[in-house]
C-alpha cells in the first residue's frame, strides 16, 4: 500500500572472537601448558599452527565500530495476508563477510529464508492478522576474511499497520431523510439532480431546455420535468470492541473490522462522510464524520486502536455532537455479547437516531467433551441462545434492523433488504 | 560440495584424532578418563554438527514436556565447547603414553584439520577460499610443529646419517617457515 523510502540507520557493532579463534586458542594454550608440564617439546609444536593462525589474522583488518544499515520495508501499511518484504543491506562491506538472521515479530510469518548470507538480503514475510505490528529485528552478523573475529549488530526493523482486509459490499443503505448537502443520493424532494422525478406546469423563469415537448403538447399547456435533489449523508460506522469471541482470525472483532472497512469504503465511495465510533474498555474512540478517501484510512487506523477487553460502560451521551450528528445514520458491527453495549444501542434509537445492527456473532459457547449426565449444559446452551434471540427480538421491537453476517459473504446480501429503498425512520 | 561433506568429514577427523592418541588403549585411571571424556566430547561435536539446521521449538508459555525436554536437549548439544573440551582431552591422552614425538606430530595435524572442518561445516564459508587465504600461515606452523617434532626425537637417535638428516630437515624447516611468515 504506501512504500516507504529508503532509511539510513547506524548500528554499533560488538566484535569478539569467533568460536573458531576460542577452539584454536584453547587449543594452543592446552598444547603449552602440557608442554609445560610433560617437558615434551613436540607439544609446543602441536600450538604452533594455531598460534600462527590467531597471530597472523586477528590484527589483520579493520573492525568498525559502527556501520550504516540501510533498511526499506516493502510497506508500512498493508492488508492483512498481502505479501510484505524488507529489504536490508549495508552501505559499505570494508572486505568483510555479512550474514543476515531475521528474527520475526510477535505475529509475523516468514515467507522466505530467515538466513541470508550476502551484504544484502530481502525478508519476505506476511501478517495473518491486522494490528499494529513489529516486523522483528534483523541480526547482523559480520566476519574478518580469515573468519577469527565475528561483530554482531542489531537492526530494529519498523512498525507496521495491518489492516483488516475488508468485507465486500458495493450497495449503500440511504436514509428517506437527508440532509441538504450535495451528494450522490437520490432524495425524496426535488431539485437539481440528474434523476426524472416528474412533471408540472411551466412558471416564469423556468429554463426553455426543461420543457418537456411531448407532454406540453399532449396536454396543450407547457410542462417541465423536474429533478429528484441528490444529496449526501453522515453515517458513522459503530464497532463493538468490547468482547473478541472466536478463534484468532475468524472472531467477532474480526468480522466487525473488516465489516467496518468495507462499509467505510462503500460509503466514502458514494461520497457520504463517514466517521468511526470504536466502544471499548472505559471509553468510545470516535473520529467525526468526514469525506475522501484518506478517510478510510483514518478510520482504520482509529479502529487498529481497539483492545479487545470487557468495556467499564462507556457511554455514547458523553460523546460529542461532532461524533455523531443529529440525522446520521448509524451501522453498529457488533456481536451483542456487552449488555452495557445493547444498552448504549437503545439509547442511541430513542435519541432518534437510523439505526442498523451488523450481527457478526458467529460462534456459540463450546460444548463439554463429557457432557453432564443431568443434562445442565444443554439446558445452559438453550438458555443462551434464548437470551441472544431476545436481545435481537427486543432491538427489532424498537425499529432497529438486526441483520447476521457470517464474515465471508459478501455484507450486501444481508444487507439487501435494506439498500433496496430508503430506511425510514420513525422518531 | 553439499553441507553434509564437511560434517561428515569433521566427525571422521574428530574420531581420527581420539583413535590416534588412544592408541595402544590403556585400561588404567586417568587415561581410560580421558579416553571417555575426549570420545563423549567428539561424539556430542558430531551430533551438534548433525543438528546444526534444527529449529529451536518456539516460545511459549506452556511448552509440553516432551517441547521442554527436546529443548534442554537441544541446549546441552549446543552450548558446550565439545570441540575445546575434546581437543584438550586428545592432548591429554596423548600426553598419558611415552613420549612419540611423530605420533604427536601427526596428531596435531590431524586436530587442526578437525577444528578447519568444524568450522568450515559450522559457518558454511567456502573450503577453498579459506584454505587458500590460511595456507599462508598454516604451512609454516606445520614446519614449525615438524621442527618441534623433530628436535623432539634428536636426542632419541644415535649420532650418524639419520641425525644428520634430521638436522638438515629441521634447518630447512625454519628457513622456509621463516620466508613464508614474513609479510608480503
Amino acid at each position: 500500500m504506501t512504500t516507504k523510502a529508503v532509511s539510513a540507520r547506524e548500528v554499533t557493532v560488538r566484535w569478539r572472537l569467533s568460536r573458531h579463534s576460542r577452539r584454536l586458542l584453547t587449543l594452543a594454550l592446552a598444547a603449552l601448558l602440557l608442554a609445560v608440564l610433560s617437558r615434551r617439546p613436540e607439544l609446543a609444536g602441536v600450538a604452533a599452527p594455531a598460534l600462527l593462525l590467531l597471530a597472523a589474522g586477528l590484527p589483520r583488518q579493520a573492525r568498525p565500530a559502527r556501520m550504516s544499515v540501510l533498511v526499506k520495508p516493502g510497506a508500512t501499511r498493508l492488508f492483512e495476508g498481502e505479501p510484505a518484504w524488507v529489504d536490508v543491506g549495508l552501505s559499505e562491506l570494508a572486505g568483510l563477510d555479512a550474514r543476515w538472521a531475521l528474527q520475526p515479530g510477535k505475529g509475523i510469518e516468514p515467507a522466505s529464508a530467515t538466513a541470508v548470507p550476502a551484504a544484502t538480503a530481502r525478508f519476505e514475510f506476511t501478517i495473518p492478522r491486522w494490528g499494529k505490528r513489529q516486523a522483528g529485528v534483523v541480526e547482523l552478523q559480520l566476519h574478518d576474511r580469515w573468519r577469527l573475529t565475528e561483530g554482531r549488530a542489531v537492526v530494529p526493523l519498523p512498525l507496521l499497520d495491518v489492516y483488516p482486509r475488508p468485507g465486500i459490499q458495493e450497495e449503500t443503505v440511504t436514509l428517506s431523510r437527508l440532509p441538504s448537502r450535495l451528494g450522490e443520493h437520490v432524495a425524496r424532494v426535488p431539485g437539481e439532480g440528474a434523476e426524472f422525478a416528474g412533471l408540472r406546469e411551466y412558471v416564469p423563469g423556468d429554463r426553455q431546455r426543461q420543457i418537456n415537448w411531448p407532454a406540453s403538447t399532449r396536454r396543450g399547456r407547457l410542462m417541465v420535468n423536474t429533478f429528484a435533489a441528490e444529496r449526501s449523508q453522515d453515517v458513522v460506522l459503530v464497532v463493538d470492541a468490547t468482547s473478541d469471541v472466536g478463534e484468532p482470525g475468524t472472531s467477532a472483532l474480526d468480522y466487525a473490522l473488516r465489516g467496518a472497512a468495507a462499509a467505510a469504503r462503500a460509503y466514502l465511495a458514494r461520497r457520504d462522510r463517514v466517521g468511526v465510533i470504536t466502544y471499548q474498555w472505559g471509553s468510545a474512540r470516535w473520529l467525526a464524520p468526514s469525506l475522501g478517501r484518506r478517510q478510510v484510512y483514518k478510520i482504520i487506523d482509529s479502529m487498529l486502536q481497539a483492545d479487545a477487553t470487557w468495556a467499564q460502560g462507556a457511554s455514547f451521551a458523553r460523546l460529542p455532537r461532532a461524533a455523531l450528528p443529529p440525522g446520521t445514520l448509524v451501522v453498529a458491527f457488533s456481536p451483542l455479547l456487552d449488555q452495557r453495549f445493547v444498552e448504549s444501542l437503545r439509547d442511541l434509537r430513542e435519541r432518534g437516531f437510523a439505526l442498523l445492527v451488523v450481527d457478526v456473532l458467529n460462534v456459540s459457547p463450546p460444548a463439554r467433551r463429557l457432557a453432564l449426565p443431568s443434562g445442565a449444559d444443554t439446558l445452559a446452551r438453550k438458555v443462551w441462545q434464548m437470551e441472544q434471540q431476545a436481545i435481537r427480538f427486543s432491538l427489532r421491537e424498537l425499529g432497529v434492523p438486526v441483520v447476521h453476517w457470517d464474515g465471508t459473504a459478501p455484507l450486501d446480501l444481508p444487507l439487501a433488504p435494506y439498500t433496496r429503498r430508503p430506511l425510514v425512520v420513525r422518531r | 560440495m553439499n553441507r553434509a561433506g564437511p560434517r561428515v568429514a569433521a566427525a571422521l577427523l574428530g574420531l581420527a584424532c581420539v583413535a590416534w592418541s588412544a592408541v595402544p588403549v590403556l585400561r588404567t585411571g586417568w587415561p581410560w578418563l580421558a579416553l571417555i571424556v575426549a570420545a563423549a566430547s567428539v561424539a556430542f561435536s558430531a551430533l551438534r554438527m548433525a543438528m546444526l539446521d534444527v529449529p529451536e521449538p518456539e516460545e511459549a508459555y506452556f511448552l509440553s514436556l516432551s517441547g521442554r525436554a527436546w529443548r534442554n536437549f537441544l541446549t546441552a548439544v549446543r552450548l558446550p565447547p565439545w570441540e575445546e573440551i575434546g581437543g584438550a582431552f586428545v592432548l591429554w591422552l596423548e600426553v598419558l603414553h611415552p613420549s612419540r614425538p611423530w605420533h604427536t606430530a601427526i596428531l596435531g595435524i590431524v586436530l587442526i584439520a578437525w577444528l578447519l572442518t568444524v568450522h568450515i561445516a559450522e559457518s558454511d564459508a567456502s573450503p577453498a577460499g579459506l584454505l587458500r587465504r590460511q595456507a599462508r600461515v598454516l604451512v609454516p606452523g606445520l614446519c614449525l610443529l615438524a621442527l618441534a617434532a623433530g628436535a623432539s626425537a634428536l636426542p632419541a637417535v644415535s649420532p650418524g646419517a639419520g641425525a644428520e638428516a634430521l638436522e638438515v630437515l629441521a634447518a630447512v624447516a625454519v628457513i622456509a617457515a621463516a620466508i613464508l611468515v614474513l609479510p608480503g
